[in-house]
């Protein structure tokens, strides 16, 4: 009996001591993971052969492992390198060859690709890759006109893609005429905040939701900003040298902050744009 | 009166695997996983269908393999094993039937236990569903049951080579390293054969030796990746009912060709 109390007192330590050394641990892992940074990930040609007849749920894992690194980098507000940018697009690559249909690896790399790194080159090559497999689905010629519209200010291949988009199944009605008043829209906010609340609509990830809501928000203020701009020009005839000039002649009453932490200013060809450039200060 | 015999050895054969306890930890496996998938699925974006189908068709896989390769082989071993073959062959049962029965048996348990957790699953995907009702659009019954049935298929083949291996070799590590090597070499051969027809294998200029061994062995290795059908299944992408034939006639064709070799080994066999 007195040996028996003697083990239980002896397995509560020892459980106490197993705690605290695995959560030291977590601690030390982190440091060492940041020092260590490995971007590197299996070529297809491996991972293909050896995830035998498992590739979906392969390609799940890995896709969980590229969207928990990003979630991290988002949480601790980290800044995200060009490295990285390789990382994302290889990983993706990679798990969209042992499951070709994945839709939400091709989404999470052209959000990531696009908007924080501006490497619209990655992000397309993805999407021509998901309109190989994906041949019904609107939403991958959406995203493409959308990258060749918005980043590449390219509005003839923006507007093929999107009218591509009209025509398939389950397309928003909106689709066709947007794509036909493309021009209108050229160098304004309005588009890529409808673009973004279209994805922010069917997002389930808590992670990047509060990523997207972020941008969104930003973009508001922005495009917010940029009418007062406009309507500066029609009231005193030209346009303010600075955004301040919008609070001294009682248009806004103060420039908001910066939901990532830079500064709102009025660009020489009188757009809005921020010091952040929508990346965490 | 064959009929009956075969039947009598597959009950007999079927009840010997489901006392085996093994059984009892891959079920438990299975349903941890199945489980686990509900709460998996809140990590993903939208595609929450694909996942839930992917977790639980691997599980059935997984499962059906593990069954496959432990309790199969230890079925089919444990009576030479043990000398108890001989109490069996004994009895009025030719080696033919005793082979034929013995897969049958092996194929009963196999039918059992993954009807078993295709009803689980099915019960953790419609959790998931009634969960996520928005994002299971792209989500088809009929597509997951037939990547069921097609994984079926697979093991009425898996186990007619294990019953094969093990009539030709003595021990039954050896018919496991066999059947593992074999299901390997199934799953992949076709990458290979499809490799080979690529412009970048040309240009790697190969053998003409290699090639001609690849161009036969692919005939006479079982193509188990034609059962893969987990990642159309998952997308809900439509499986012909023609294909579904064709890959049950090939199934059904290769098996009955392992079997009728087994026989004739078995009966030539010289038990000690």
């Amino acid at each position: 009996m007195k040996r028996q109390s003697i083990l239980i007192v002896f397995l509560i330590v020892a459980m106490g001591a197993c705690f605290f050394f695995q959560k030291n641990l977590g601690k030390e892992r982190e440091i060492f993971l940041k020092e260590n940074y490995m971007g590197y990930v299996l070529p297809s040609k491996i991972t293909g052969p050896i995830s035998l007849e498992f590739s979906g749920i392969v390609s799940d894992f890995l896709f969980l492992k590229v969207s928990t690194f990003l979630g991290t980098k988002f949480i601790q507000n980290e800044k995200l390198e060009e490295k990285h940018a390789k990382f994302i697009y290889d990983s993706i690559n990679i798990l969209t060859d042992l499951d070709p249909w994945f839709w939400d690896a091709y989404l999470l790399a052209d959000t990531i690709l696009t908007w924080d790194f501006r490497r619209i080159d990655l992000a397309n090559t993805l999407l021509f890759k998901a309109r190989e497999h994906r041949t019904t689905d609107f939403q991958v010629p959406y995203h493409i006109g959308f990258n060749y519209f918005y980043f590449l200010k390219d509005n003839a291949n923006g507007a093929k893609y999107l009218l591509e988009a009209a025509r398939l199944p389950k397309a928003p009605s909106y689709l066709s005429a947007l794509a036909t008043r493309l021009s209108m829209y050229q160098n304004q906010y309005a588009p890529a905040i409808l673009f973004l609340n279209d994805i922010l609509k069917t997002t389930q990830s808590s992670e990047l939701k509060k990523q997207l809501e972020t941008r969104l928000e930003t973009l508001f203020i922005m495009d917010s900003l940029e009418k007062e701009v406009h309507e500066f020009k029609k009231r005193f005839g030209s346009f303010p040298d600075h955004l301040s000039d919008l609070v001294d002649k009682g248009l806004v009453e103060s420039i908001p902050d910066d939901p990532y932490g830079g500064k709102f200013v009025l660009l020489e060809n009188k757009r809005v744009y921020t010091t952040s450039k929508m990346i965490y200060k | 009166m064959m009929i009956r015999k075969l039947l009598a050895l597959a009950i007999l054969t079927y009840k010997e695997g489901v006392r085996d306890r093994a059984l009892f930890g891959i079920g438990l496996f299975s349903l941890f996983m199945m489980t686990g998938s509900i709460l998996v699925v809140s990590m993903f974006m939208r595609e929450l269908h694909k996942v839930t189908v992917d977790i639980n068709l691997s599980a059935i896989t997984f499962a059906g393999l593990l069954l496959s390769f432990f309790v199969s082989i230890n079925l089919m071993s444990k009576d030479i094993d043990r000398h108890t073959i001989y109490s069996v062959l004994s009895k009025p049962f030719s080696r033919s039937q005793y082979v034929w029965g013995k897969y049958l048996g092996i194929m009963l348990l196999i039918i059992t236990a993954m009807g078993m957790l295709t009803i689980c699953s099915s019960i953790a995907i419609w959790f998931t569903k009634f969960q996520y009702l928005v994002y299971f659009q792209g989500f088809s019954w009929i597509e997951f049951y037939k990547a069921v049935y097609a994984e079926l298929l697979m093991f009425f083949m898996l186990n007619a080579l294990i019953v094969f291996f093990s009539t030709i070799t003595t021990s039954s590590f050896i018919t496991l390293l066999f059947s593992i090597s074999t299901y390997i070499a199934g799953q992949t051969i076709e990458e290979v054969v499809l490799f080979l027809k690529t412009k970048h294998a040309a240009d790697m200029a190969l053998s003409k030796g290699i090639t001609t061994i690849i161009d036969v062995v692919q005939y006479i290795l079982p193509n188990l990746s034609v059962f893969d059908l987990k990642t159309q299944s998952a997308h809900a992408i439509t499986i012909s009912w023609n294909y579904l034939a064709a890959i049950t006639c090939y199934s059904g064709a290769y098996s009955i060709v392992l079997l009728i070799m087994a026989s004739l080994i078995f009966n030539r066999r010289e038990l000690k």
